[in-house]
């Protein structure tokens, strides 16, 4: 079953690109889907029939051929199978399905190609990427999730370029390949040091060798450094680089180029996950690396609270959601640095349902306003878009936090991102983050407002811009439309569903990570823990070693169980942050429309710094572009066009006919000059061995 | 004794009969008429010899006190000449035929002329070896010079025979030397008189034995004669020269290298890489210049003697199982290369100027396909056979220290990629032309060409198994 | 020196007296000799004719045939020498060996008399 989740999208990326001229475009269209949504219903029946305690340390693998065996080097390809693997197929598959269904109608009309093919060719990428998301995490060694980690890069490089006629596409897709290479370059060199220190890449081999690796030091750079620190930080920085985290996130708003449904799968709900969920898979080694983990929590938080502001003030309703989705995997981030990895795959699963439905939603309405994708020239289509303006409105409730704090009936009751964003600001909270958990309550009171802003202007007010536009904009078929039901399902329950397995105490946790567990003994009584789940007022904590469930966490990490137990200030905090942003969009654009204009010119300089992104790609373009490019330009004229050109056409038009010439001449048919060479040819051995042998 | 001494040599005994029985025979009845009859029957014989040598042949023996070794080296070596004399012979029967140059004698002199070889790769003294190897050349000077009514053919075996009897002097010379200060010209006898390392004389008598050998093997510098004799001669001599005695050449210098001289590798070991180094680039620089496509070939067949001895250079067992593999893949390259070569007529007159190939490939496909594998093979071009005999050559010299000596080869070989891709040009992006070669040919010609080429595909997969069989031979030389 | 190379002396004495013979005879010419030359003295001697043309013109193939002949048989006369004088210590395997020797001649001779080559015209 897991191979026919694995191999179904191949299949059809397979069949629908190379084979669309046969069975037809939308033949390969219906193809492709069709094994999507068969890959997508199988793994909903592994997701929901996994049982982490029927098998060892919570996973099985099943092999599927032997991969490399070079020296030390031995590897399978095979399908790990835990928690985690289960987690994110059920997000890769429902979405992808989703938005392979979503771009019937999406991309049924399409003026960048008015008379050539391109459904299939669309549809087949889309497909190629999930294979290839699906090979990154259900790897079983880490030059496996590699080629899972490149494959998406070149799927996400495809289809950001998909439009390969304009330019900015382009550059946008070179963009995103580019930036990622160097976290990539990062991520290959954890892998290196990895096999260094251990001589496997495969999982089993370096978990186990974790706890052991924990003393070692590796000599790195200039000095030596604790092992496992060096190895999770270079790991990291393949998890920024394809996360959009702070320094390597400049790709990712660029990369709206695309179209929306590959935004909405790929730089939503999917891909720019993988970074999550590669700190979470290494968790054993994270575990062990405290300072590199306070890395990750402050790079974070950062990243959330700058992608929060940058969100304020873009005006392109596609940006508003990069900058969102940028700020979103800042709060994976921070719980995964902070070591509740369940906290972070938590807000990974229920962040895909209502960021992949904000971006179809979006989607829905650029449709619908016939490709115009800047806010200004929206207003009022409310009406006109009926069906998306709830979808965006669910959405919305779910990313901004909207829930009725305090109250607890087996789980708390609110929208997806309620439950799983504040359980990562207690989490951060009870883990002693007080930077992290400051800057996420900000970030969620801009969260708030840039999520209803974009609302409020798209929806509310006044119709903008193009009358003609306005006129004829519609509400998009039915076949879009379906696809945001179902997400919307997903972005009202999915929190209060899936709380206590990945936010309940350590043992429901335990169990459905198939990790060890054990009762603790508090001194005193925490006194209720959202409502009580544990009546019996026994604390758990985690009892596993290294390699033992989907996710390791350290027993003295208690996090997770004191996270239940945080002040009340606190768990309320993020619900007040939401109101204010509510209360501050809904006076900015619907109670007096002026004022941003006017706060806008009074403050240019900060307004300024933030439309343009804390002017990180001018920084970028003075410090790293253009000096690559004079570097460039001074190897290809100077290196390669003067000094290899040069060289090897002197040689191979000057010396060597020269030569030639000089044999030919040497030839010349006299048997005496032909003795003469040979009586030279004896008097150069004889003499050299005269003069340098040892007789 | 006696008898078994005779025993081992029977091969060479039943070939020398044969051609002095059919002599006699053809010269007393119908002469030159017996010439078509008699390729065939001497063919035959090669490779029902070769058979026999290469099925039955076991263990080895010595013969005559060590004049004449027996093992799985000579046989190797053994085989490998008379199946490439056999090919040769079968190739050259229509050309020459065609030209009134089928003389009876030709086959026998051939024949002749094999049984020096097998003397050479089997000789186990120095006066064993120089008689196999007068035996050889006097027959090769004569078949050089077959088309007596030719300036060019006369001239070739005039300048052959002059310049080789130089070569054999030097030889004699260093024979002589070598006997002088090791006291014995049994190469047992030698090469115990080198335990304790060679003296200078002995080692003057190396040098002058290793000219004589690279003249053989036209090594450069004592090449010069090779692209004259190649031109003047008869195309199926010439292809006949760039085969069979290359092999019993470079086996012959391997032999003594080793089996006389294998207590000082070290010193020979810089003679052989100095005649590599010198042949590859001459080989492959000499070649761009010429039009005449034998001439080209001889060129070619300097670089690759370059590329065998680079084998031999490094001195070890996979050395020779490596330089053995070259000169196979070697041979079979050539004998399809000639049979284009022997192929190529405008109006029945043979041609081998390059230019008249522009555009070859529109009038016979098959055939332009089947010579632009022979020279990628030849080049050394991935994936073809070609590319594997070099690799093996220049893995033996790397594991032997000899680095510089391969990379060398490597720039040789860029270098020398050039000629036969211009062919390979000239053949698919040439010029249109009024004169265009005739088209057809003989059957047999087809044949070894395209199984050739085959061959150069196909033989990827194994190498059609000689990689034990060099081994088994390069270890019973070296030990 | 070795031992064995003491053997070859003789012949060392003997290249020694006929390099010095050959030169006492010249020397001995041109110091003892009266000289006076007049253009019959020093044209080439042929055969009692006057030369009639350049020294060195084209000859006739077959003086070569025929002087390539001769030198065949000449060696082989040269290998019977040693060979007769040891005959009386020689094994059968000595005789033999011989006789093969003068039977592959002997092919040769008859290729060679069938051939044509033996006859002038």
């Amino acid at each position: 079953m897991e191979q026919i989740i694995l191999f179904a999208p191949l299949v059809g990326a397979i069949l629908g690109g190379f084979g669309w001229k046969i069975i037809g475009e939308t033949g390969a269209q219906w193809l492709t889907t069709s094994l999507l949504f068969l890959a997508a219903i199988l793994s909903w029946v592994v997701f929901l029939t996994f049982d982490a305690s029927a098998y060892d340390n919570g996973t099985y693998t099943i092999d599927i051929l032997t991969f490399i065996q070079s020296g030390t080097l031995d590897t399978s390809w095979a399908i790990r199978m835990d928690r985690l693997t289960a987690t994110m197929l059920i997000v890769i598959t429902t979405v992808s399905a989703l938005v392979h269904l979503y771009s019937f109608g999406y991309m049924a009309h399409d003026d960048n190609f008015p008379d050539t093919a391109y459904k299939a060719r669309f549809f087949a990428y889309l497909s190629f990427f999930t294979f290839a998301m699906l090979m990154l995490v259900t790897a079983d060694n880490l030059v496996q999730m590699f080629f899972g980690w490149e494959g998406v890069g070149v799927a996400s490089y495809l289809l950001i370029g998909f439009y390969y006629k304009k330019p900015s596409a382009n550059a946008a897709a070179i963009k995103a390949f580019v930036v990622n290479r160097v976290g990539d370059f990062g991520f290959a060199l954890g892998i290196f040091a990895l096999f260094y220190l251990t001589g496997s890449i495969n999982f089993d081999v370096i978990f186990s060798e974790a706890g052991d690796l924990s003393t070692q030091t590796i000599t790195f750079l200039w000095r030596d450094w604790p092992a496992l620190e060096v190895v999770a930080f270079l790991l990291f920085i393949g998890a920024m680089g394809k996360s959009a985290q702070l320094l390597l996130h400049t790709w990712l708003p660029d990369a709206m180029e695309g179209p929306t449904p590959v935004s909405a799968l790929i730089h939503a709900a999917t891909m720019v996950t993988a970074g999550v969920f590669l700190v979470c898979r290494m968790s054993p080694i994270m575990e062990f690396a405290p300072t590199a983990t306070a890395f990750v929590v402050f790079l974070g938080a950062t990243t959330a609270f700058f992608a929060a502001t940058v969100g304020l003030v873009q005006n392109d309703i596609k940006r508003v959601i990069a900058y969102s989705t940028c700020s979103q995997l800042g709060y994976m981030f921070v719980a995964a640095g902070i070591g509740v990895y369940s906290v972070a795959m938590f807000h990974l699963l229920t962040h895909a349902f209502f960021k992949a439905m904000l971006f179809l939603g979006a989607g829905s309405v650029i449709h619908g306003m016939h490709h115009e994708q800047d806010m200004r020239n929206y207003g009022g289509l409310r009406h006109k878009l009926p069906y998306t303006f709830w979808a965006m409105m669910i959405g919305t409730l779910a990313i901004t936090g909207v829930g009725i704090p305090l109250l607890y009936i087996g789980f708390p009751v609110g929208f997806a991102g309620f439950v799983s964003k504040d359980a990562i600001i207690e989490s951060a909270f009870a883990a002693g983050q007080g930077y992290a958990f400051w800057m996420l309550v900000i970030s969620a009171l801009f969260t708030s407002f840039y999520s209803w802003r974009l609302i409020f202007l798209t929806f509310y007010g006044e119709p903008r811009g193009d009358k003609h536009t306005h006129e004829h904009a519609h509400e998009s078929p039915k076949v879009m439309l379906a696809p945001l039901a179902i997400l919307a399902v997903g972005a009202i329950f999915a929190g209060m569903v899936f709380y206590k397995p990945f936010f309940g105490s350590a043992k429901y946790v335990g169990q459905y990570f198939g990790v060890p567990y054990a009762a603790q003994e508090h001194g005193e009584d925490h006194g209720d823990d959202h409502g009580g789940d544990d009546k019996a007022k026994t604390h758990y904590a985690f009892a596993g070693e290294p390699g033992q469930g989907a996710i390791y966490v350290a027993p003295e990490n208690t996090t997770l169980d004191d996270a239940h137990s945080v002040p009340v200030w606190v768990k309320l905090a993020p619900f007040f942050a939401m109101l204010l942003g509510f209360v501050t969009a809904w006076i900015f654009y619907i109670r007096k429309p002026e004022l941003p204009k006017q706060l806008a010119t009074q403050q240019a300089p900060l307004y300024n710094f933030l439309l343009n992104k804390w002017y990180f790609d001018e920084l970028y373009d003075a410090v790293f572009v253009k000096p690559a490019k004079q570097i460039g330009k001074f190897f290809w004229k100077r290196g390669d066009g003067a000094v290899i050109d040069g060289g090897i056409n002197g040689l191979a038009m000057g010396i060597i006919p020269m030569l030639t010439r000089l044999a030919g001449r040497a030839q010349s048919g006299y048997v005496f000059t032909y003795a003469f060479a040979m009586v030279i040819g004896i008097a150069v051995i004889l003499t050299f061995f005269t003069i340098f042998g040892d007789y | 004794m006696l008898s078994q001494d005779l025993n081992t040599i029977l091969p060479e005994i039943v070939i020398s009969l044969y051609a002095m029985g059919a002599l006699l025979a053809a010269v007393y009845t119908v002469k030159d008429k017996a010439g078509p009859l008699l390729v065939w029957l001497t063919s035959g014989l090669f490779v029902a010899v070769a058979f026999w040598i290469g099925t039955t042949g076991e263990g080895a023996t010595e013969a005559f006190s060590g004049m004449f070794q027996d093992d799985a080296f000579s046989r190797f070596a053994k085989v490998a000449i008379l199946l490439s004399a056999a090919a040769v012979l079968l190739m050259s029967q229509e050309y020459m035929q065609k030209r009134d140059l089928l003389r009876f004698e030709y086959p026998l002199l051939i024949a002749l002329a094999v049984v020096g070889m097998m003397m050479m790769v089997s000789a186990g003294d120095l006066m064993a070896l120089y008689m196999g190897l007068e035996l050889q050349s006097l027959a090769l000077y004569v078949v050089a010079s077959l088309r007596r009514d030719s300036v060019k053919s006369t001239e070739a075996g005039l300048k052959y025979f002059v310049l080789g009897a130089l070569s054999s002097g030097l030889l004699l010379y260093g024979a002589s030397l070598t006997y002088g200060f090791a006291g014995t010209t049994t190469f047992a006898g030698i090469i115990e008189a080198t335990e304790d390392g060679v003296s200078l004389g002995l080692l003057f008598g190396l040098v002058f034995l290793s000219a004589g050998f690279a003249f053989k093997v036209s090594a450069a510098p004592f090449h010069m004669w090779t692209p004259d004799v190649y031109e003047g001669s008869p195309t199926p001599v010439t292809a006949f020269f760039a085969t069979a005695p290359k092999i019993a050449a470079m086996a012959l210098f391997a032999r003594v290298v080793h089996d006389a001289f294998g207590n000082s590798i070290s010193d020979w070991q810089q003679i052989v890489a100095f005649l590599s180094v010198v042949s590859m680039f001459l080989g492959a620089i000499a070649a761009i210049g010429q039009r005449d496509i034998k001439r080209l070939m001889a060129y070619s067949s300097i670089a690759h003697m370059g590329f065998a001895l680079m084998g031999l250079a490094a001195g070890t067992a996979f050395g020779v199982q490596a330089m053995l593999v070259y000169l196979g893949i070697y041979v079979a390259m050539n004998i399809g290369t000639f049979a284009f070569i022997l192929s190529m007529e405008k109006d029945g007159m043979p041609v081998t100027d390059i230019h008249a190939l522009q555009m070859y490939s529109k009038r016979e496909p098959l055939k332009a396909v089947a010579m632009l594998v022979l020279l990628f093979s030849l080049a050394g071009v991935p994936p073809m056979l070609g590319f594997f005999g070099k690799l093996y050559v220049l893995q033996a010299a790397y594991g032997a220290g000899l680095a510089w000596l391969a990379v060398a080869g490597v720039i040789a070989s860029v270098i020398g990629a050039f000629y036969y891709l211009r062919i390979v040009y000239f053949m698919y992006f040439g010029e249109e032309r009024d004169e265009a070669l005739d088209t057809g040919s003989s059957p047999v010609l087809w044949a070894f060409l395209v199984g050739s080429a085959a061959v150069m595909v196909v033989g990827v997969v194994n190498l059609f198994g000689i990689e034990p069989l060099a081994e088994a031979a390069s270890l019973a030389l070296v030990n | 020196m070795e031992d064995f190379l003491r053997e070859y002396l003789p012949i060392v004495i003997f290249l020694g007296l006929a390099i010095v013979l050959g030169v006492v005879l010249i020397l001995a010419a041109v110091v003892l000799a009266v000289r006076n030359p007049d253009p019959e003295k020093v044209s080439a001697y042929e055969c009692g004719f006057n030369a009639f043309d350049d020294a060195r013109m084209k000859f006739d193939v077959r003086f070569y045939l025929v002087s390539i002949l001769f030198i065949i048989f000449d060696l082989e006369i040269a290998f019977l020498f040693p060979w007769a004088v040891a005959f009386g210590d020689l094994s059968m395997t000595g005789f033999w060996s011989m006789m093969i020797f003068l039977a592959v001649l002997t092919v040769g001779f008859a290729y060679e008399w069938k051939k044509g080559a033996l006859d002038w015209e």
